[in-house]
């Protein structure tokens, strides 16, 4: 997906299935560039779901994976990787 | 997109392993996580239709909810011997169980010892986190000396308690397992970095594998993942990371202790 | 090695008699008076007259074999295990698991002196466990009372079959004196049927995978499937009563024995008829269910008088009460610690009664 703004294509992108995340944080301390985060609002389940960022604070998505590992209720679906 | 051609390819996706039922497992629980490792090395190995997962007694109950396999309830702490049953009659079949230390250690130590003796081909998972997690935190045959739980509130007491009991390297005492390994499964906190190691998962990953790799080759496999149950440890989720890191791996220390195979090499 | 007529001990017998009728797999525990069973089949394991009998195995321990059974009943398999009273203890909680996820297997008690360690003599003090359901939860099973060396044979064929109609365990109750007797026997032409095992776990096909579990953790759930199986038991207790009478077709007295036992109240039934006292014998053969409809039938017809003969302090005497609904008498022999009544005590004893 292009940003509209800069034209440039993520190269990488973490989908995430909110209503399963329980806020464990464990994504979040996991990951490298600090491309996650808990939300401020609500899943059903009363949790703080995590959200993904591309540009993250140390650096854009590499799509490591890292998040997908260490996810333990299955919220971190698929790990999409940009092919020319 | 203007001018950009391409497409996101899936680098890691779905899995038909598993139902996509949320779990009931605690929020950071590595029950969730082994789950996850597992769905992925069945799916990547393509062993679904040939496997039968044997549910065991403890916060593991529930894992026929979570994986889309063919599955049979055991009685607490026999896992090891319905598997053998099964495998018995059926040598094609994929046989395996995640049990907690509860089951595996304390009520069901005999089935272990006699599977792992008798080497069934037959594959068992243990998650260790030192503590009975289902029934609402009583003390375990793994609990560290001095860990206060709903049945030891002043601390374990090695005088009249015993010591902690390490399966692994108790196993690996054995002719006949083929494969023996310990690993630290939760993401380790890391003062150099400011982010957590997720070596565990990673290693997690590799280590079902390898130890599905060895049932089909026809040896015992058994995987000992150190844990933590960070509600009935009473502390929050990192911290229970921490403490795992810090006193749990001191207890039970990350190891290969038996690889007959020679799968880790691969 | 067997012949199809032979001469062997209980034992032996029911070893070969599960064998013929296309035993798959045994896991057992050695504890007298029941290891010749193990023993058997340990020394025809890989014989080709039996192809079908795959896996044999001495587990560590009673515990460890009935899980074991549980893990091979779950491919469909026709599993057995063998044990005696202290070891039928151990089981329960795997009977009780089995009972709850409708697997079908077979499991002997060669029922000794108890309680406890007790001592190596015939007793029938087993009756409530096995009868009753022995372990945790609400379940019934079928249980099958064997009475001679020929039905130790037969009767594993009779037990597979209403194992897998049912999809339930099925207990072979029977005794110390019977397991060691030696009797001439010919093996009958037994089938060795395939039943229907979908619902077997050997892998998931496509969308389809099959969970076994005795675990419901929704109420309703749980109390549906405790339906089922009460419902499953009405339709064994409607179909399945298994029974045979000796003489009791104007009988006054009516004896009641099962096993060993109902062979001591032969001989007496014969002598009491030669003294001209019109005595008759019930021998259940299906001690679960309980032959009810048989013991009503005595009631309407007229019978008034009744003697239990047991091998144990009045277990089977209950169902026989309760059957004949307070409309007769009925009397108790009882011996224990192994000792058992002579056929004249017997004959003594219903002497008594019918005056």
């Amino acid at each position: 997906m292009a940003s509209a703004v800069t034209n440039e294509v993520q190269k990488s992108r973490v989908v995430v299935d909110a209503e399963r995340c329980k806020g464990c944080d464990l994504c979040v301390v996991a990951c490298p560039q600090q491309n996650l985060h808990l939300s401020g609002s609500l899943n059903r389940s009363g949790y703080h779901p995590v959200e993904f960022e591309y540009h993250g604070k140390k650096g854009a998505c590499t799509a490591c994976g890292i998040c997908y590992w260490v996810c333990p209720d299955f919220a971190i679906t698929e790990v999409l990787r940009w092919k020319a | 997109m203007i001018g950009i051609e391409g497409h996101y390819e899936v680098k890691l996706g779905p899995l038909p392993t598993l139902t996509g039922k949320p779990t009931h497992y605690c929020a950071g629980c590595e029950h969730g996580t082994l789950t996850r490792l597992i769905a992925y090395a069945l799916h990547e190995l393509d062993l679904r239709e040939r496997t039968v997962l044997v549910d065991s007694v403890g916060c593991s109950v529930l894992a026929h909810e979570y994986l889309n396999v063919d599955a049979i309830q055991s009685p607490h702490g026999r896992a090891p011997a319905v598997m053998t049953g099964i495998k018995r009659m059926r040598p094609d079949l994929l046989v395996f169980a995640v049990q907690g230390d509860g089951d595996a250690v304390s009520i069901g130590l005999s089935e272990l010892i006699y599977a792992a003796n008798r080497g069934e081909p037959i594959t068992v998972f243990l998650v260790n986190n030192g503590i009975y997690g289902m029934t609402g935190g009583q003390m375990a045959p793994t609990t560290p000396e001095g860990m206060v739980t709903m049945t030891s509130p002043h601390g374990r007491d090695i005088a009249t308690t015993g010591a902690p009991i390490d399966a692994s390297k108790l196993l690996a005492t054995f002719e006949a397992p083929a494969y023996v390994k310990r690993v630290l499964l939760p993401v380790t906190p890391t003062p150099a970095t400011d982010f957590y190691n997720a070596r565990g998962s990673i290693e997690g990953a590799r280590s079902v594998r390898n130890a599905f790799r060895v049932q089909e080759m026809g040896g015992f496999s058994f995987v000992e993942f150190v844990s933590t149950c960070n509600v009935n440890w009473k502390m929050s989720i990192l911290k229970s990371k921490q403490y795992a890191t810090e006193v749990l791996a001191k207890v039970f220390p990350p190891g290969l202790f038996k690889d007959k195979f020679g799968v880790e090499k691969r | 090695m067997t012949t199809a007529r032979d001469f062997l001990k209980g034992n032996e017998a029911l070893a070969y008699g599960a064998l013929r009728t296309g035993l798959n797999a045994f896991f057992g525990y050695p504890i007298t008076p029941s290891s010749e069973i193990p023993e058997t089949l340990a020394v025809e394991y890989g014989n080709p007259q039996y192809p079908a009998f795959k896996v044999f195995l001495q587990a560590a321990s009673e515990i460890e074999a009935i899980n074991m059974v549980i893990g091979a009943a779950a491919t469909g398999a026709k599993v057995m295990a063998a044990t005696s009273g202290p070891g039928f203890s151990l089981k329960q909680e795997g009977i009780s698991f089995a009972a709850g996820m409708e697997l079908p297997m077979l499991i002997v008690d060669v029922n000794r002196g108890g309680p406890g360690l007790g001592n190596l003599g015939p007793e029938q003090s087993d009756y409530f466990q096995a009868t009753k359901g022995g372990g945790h939860g609400g379940y019934r099973t079928i249980v099958l009372a064997p009475s001679s060396v020929p039905e130790m044979a037969s009767f594993p064929s009779l037990a597979f079959s209403l194992a897998f109609q049912y999809r339930t365990p099925v207990i072979i109750l029977t005794d110390a004196f019977l397991g060691q007797l030696k009797e001439d026997l010919m093996f009958p032409e037994v089938p060795a049927p395939e039943f229907d095992t979908s619902w077997a776990t050997t892998g998931a096909r496509g969308p389809v995978r099959h969970v076994i579990s005795s675990m419901h953790l929704d109420l309703p759930e749980l109390s549906r499937h405790s339906e089922h199986l009460r419902s499953k038991f009405e339709e064994v207790d409607r179909r399945e009563q298994r029974s045979e009478k000796f003489d009791t077709d104007d009988a006054d007295i009516v004896l009641v024995a099962y096993g060993i036992c109902a062979r001591l109240c032969q001989r007496a039934v014969g002598a009491l008829r030669a003294k001209g006292v019109r005595a008759g014998l019930l021998r259940p053969i299906t001690l679960s269910p309980f032959p009810k409809g048989e013991l009503a039938a005595f009631v309407e017809r007229g019978v008034q008088k009744f003697l239990v003969v047991e091998l144990n302090t009045g277990q089977m005497l209950q169902d026989v009460q309760l059957a004949t609904g307070g409309r007769a008498r009925i009397g108790s022999l009882q011996r224990v610690g192994g000792l058992f009544p002579s056929p004249s005590e017997i004959v003594r004893e219903v002497e008594v009664m019918a005056r």
